[in-house]
């Protein structure tokens, strides 16, 4: 399980995000003790840290510029500030990612998850049962018989496979096609899915995307 | 000033000088002065007389020329005392003195003013950015507990003017506070569209763009409140029915030009002209859903600022078009 430190001082934001973190099978701890916000964080070596730029004690800035000197976690800079100076002063600072308060709780469960599969370099390809799935290409391979998706198809299928030990929402489907620049509403989303069932039948897997109803869907 | 004017403004002077005269000239008449005498004594009185006050009227007249002249010729008619002469004379510095007082009780009321207006302005930003973070809550609270989408709805109206007041607080100010960068429109389309994806399904809208993926030099910020702005515009005033919004880009000449279309309740023809007049609500606004009048008011000045010119092209009752020039930017590349 990935562990996330989040960096944050307003503790209604910082007890929200652990929850929302844990709902996605993350480790999350909270930083408690800003004074000694460095050492805390490196003492628990955390695998992603969430980091705003407005805590006691220290700038979020400062306090990136001082941990890069010693780690190489990634980091997603959280501010609530309207400009891009801060963001700019992020980047150049070692920032991997960087987001506007409010923000979409879903793009930012999507941003880490992208920046562990960078981190993860051999994750082209996923394996499940006796299928691989080649996510650059789109093709899943069964022993001897390989289909090609669609773009939405490859989406709606990666997302479902990296997460196949629970279920994913309708939502954070949406949001991730819509984050892939593919705009499509709920029924769009009902057609992919069924298309992506029939072409897994053809391999021979019946079934495997279970609907959930109200909910969303789950790999079985 | 003319010669004659300083003349009459002189005038009691002139004629006690005259009248001192006649009566000299009479008083050596009576006692029988050398007639040559009496011609000099008058000669030399009126000359001496002329004299003086040419010399004076000249002075004058020569400072007074080059401030007028300089103060003609100034637009920002308070500089005037960086041009104007060194005083010599006791009246001139009289001048000079109370100018340069009276400039300086009138800078100092006006940075008053100013450094009201910044204070405002850094307290807006602060508590925006104060404001910011129990929205933040709201939002991951109503994720967390699986609210209905509706109250996510209301909390990004709330959210939506929040901006109204940061972007305009903003563009009222005359320090350029924007940053230019280059950016993908792309990647700032999908932004404002996911922003929006909520309330684009909610209500059915039939959404697409076709952007090519292109650097442009932009502040993403701003450039990302505009686009949200007019996205908002045309989900407010959609019709009932197949709604469409389409966001596209192409390259003109060395332009990059935005549009946004949709297939909504349009805006009057007499309306059209002031939709981006501060305060305008037109008849869309007044009927359709409360508008402040304010939210295109605040995206032509930010375009302005930015240097796009934007347009908006509509039919009632069936479409409007809005189209960025999004320009070159070249001035701004280095």
């Amino acid at each position: 399980m990935k562990k996330i430190m989040i960096v944050e001082d307003d503790s209604v934001i910082a007890n929200e995000l652990q929850l929302l973190l844990k709902s996605s099978d993350f480790d999350a701890v909270i930083l408690n003790d800003f004074e000694n916000a460095e050492n805390e964080i490196i003492k628990n070596n955390p695998d992603l840290i969430l980091l705003d730029i407005n805590i006691p004690f220290i700038n979020g800035e400062m306090l990136l510029k001082n941990l890069r000197k010693k780690i190489n976690t990634p980091v997603i800079m959280v501010t609530s500030r309207e400009n891009e100076v801060d963001e700019v002063v992020s980047y150049s600072y070692g920032a991997d990612d960087y987001v506007t308060k409010p923000y979409n709780p879903t793009i930012l469960l999507l941003k880490i998850n992208a920046l562990f599969k960078r981190c993860d370099q051999n994750k082209n390809t996923i394996s499940y049962k006796d299928l691989t799935f080649d996510i650059g290409k789109g093709i899943v391979k069964a022993s001897d018989k390989e289909i090609v998706l669609t773009k939405n198809e490859i989406i709606i299928f990666n997302l479902l496979l990296s997460n196949k030990d629970r279920i994913v929402t309708k939502d954070e489907l949406m949001t991730d096609l819509w984050n892939n620049d593919e705009y499509i509403n709920e029924n769009a989303l009902t057609v992919n899915i069924s298309r992506l069932r029939t072409k897994l039948l053809d391999l021979g897997y019946d079934n495997i995307i279970e609907t959930r109803k109200g909910i969303g869907y789950r790999i079985i | 000033m003319k010669y004659k004017d300083y003349l009459k403004d002189n005038i009691v002077s002139v004629l006690i000088y005259l009248f001192t005269t006649i009566l000299l000239v009479t008083l050596l008449f009576a006692f029988k002065t050398n007639i040559y005498l009496l011609i000099i004594c008058i000669f030399l009185l009126l000359v001496s007389g002329f004299i003086i006050s040419l010399y004076s009227f000249l002075r004058k007249n020569s400072f007074y020329k080059s401030y007028l002249n300089s103060l003609d010729k100034l637009t920002e008619k308070y500089l005037i005392l960086e041009t104007i002469k060194e005083p010599t004379t006791y009246e001139e510095k009289i001048i000079v003195n109370s100018l340069y007082d009276i400039n300086k009780s009138m800078i100092e009321a006006i940075n008053e003013y100013k450094r009201n207006t910044v204070e405002f302005k850094e307290f807006v930003e602060i508590w925006i950015h104060e404001v910011k973070i129990p929205i933040s809550s709201m939002i991951l609270k109503c994720h967390n507990q699986k609210y209905d989408k509706d109250l996510l709805s209301i909390i990004r109206r709330l959210d939506n003017s929040i901006d109204e007041v940061l972007y305009y607080v903003r563009s009222e100010n005359t320090e350029k506070d924007f940053v230019i960068n280059e950016v993908d429109l792309k990647d700032v389309i999908r932004d404002v569209s996911i922003k929006n994806k909520d309330d684009l399904l909610l209500n059915s809208i039939d959404f697409s763009t076709s952007i090519n993926s292109k650097s442009i030099s932009t502040d993403r910020k701003w450039l990302e409140f505009i686009i949200n702005q007019i996205i908002n515009n045309s989900i407010k005033y959609k019709k009932e029915k197949d709604s469409i919004i389409t966001i596209s880009s192409y390259d003109k000449e060395d332009k990059t030009i935005l549009e946004i279309y949709d297939n909504g309740i349009g805006i009057p023809r007499s309306d059209i002209k002031r939709v981006f007049d501060k305060s305008f609500t037109g008849t869309n606004g007044r009927s359709k859903v409360k508008s402040t009048g304010m939210g295109l008011y605040i995206v032509k000045k930010l375009c302005d600022k930015l240097g796009y010119n934007i347009y908006i092209e509509s039919e009632e009752g069936n479409y409007t078009k809005v189209i960025i020039e999004l320009g070159s930017n070249d001035l701004y590349k280095i």
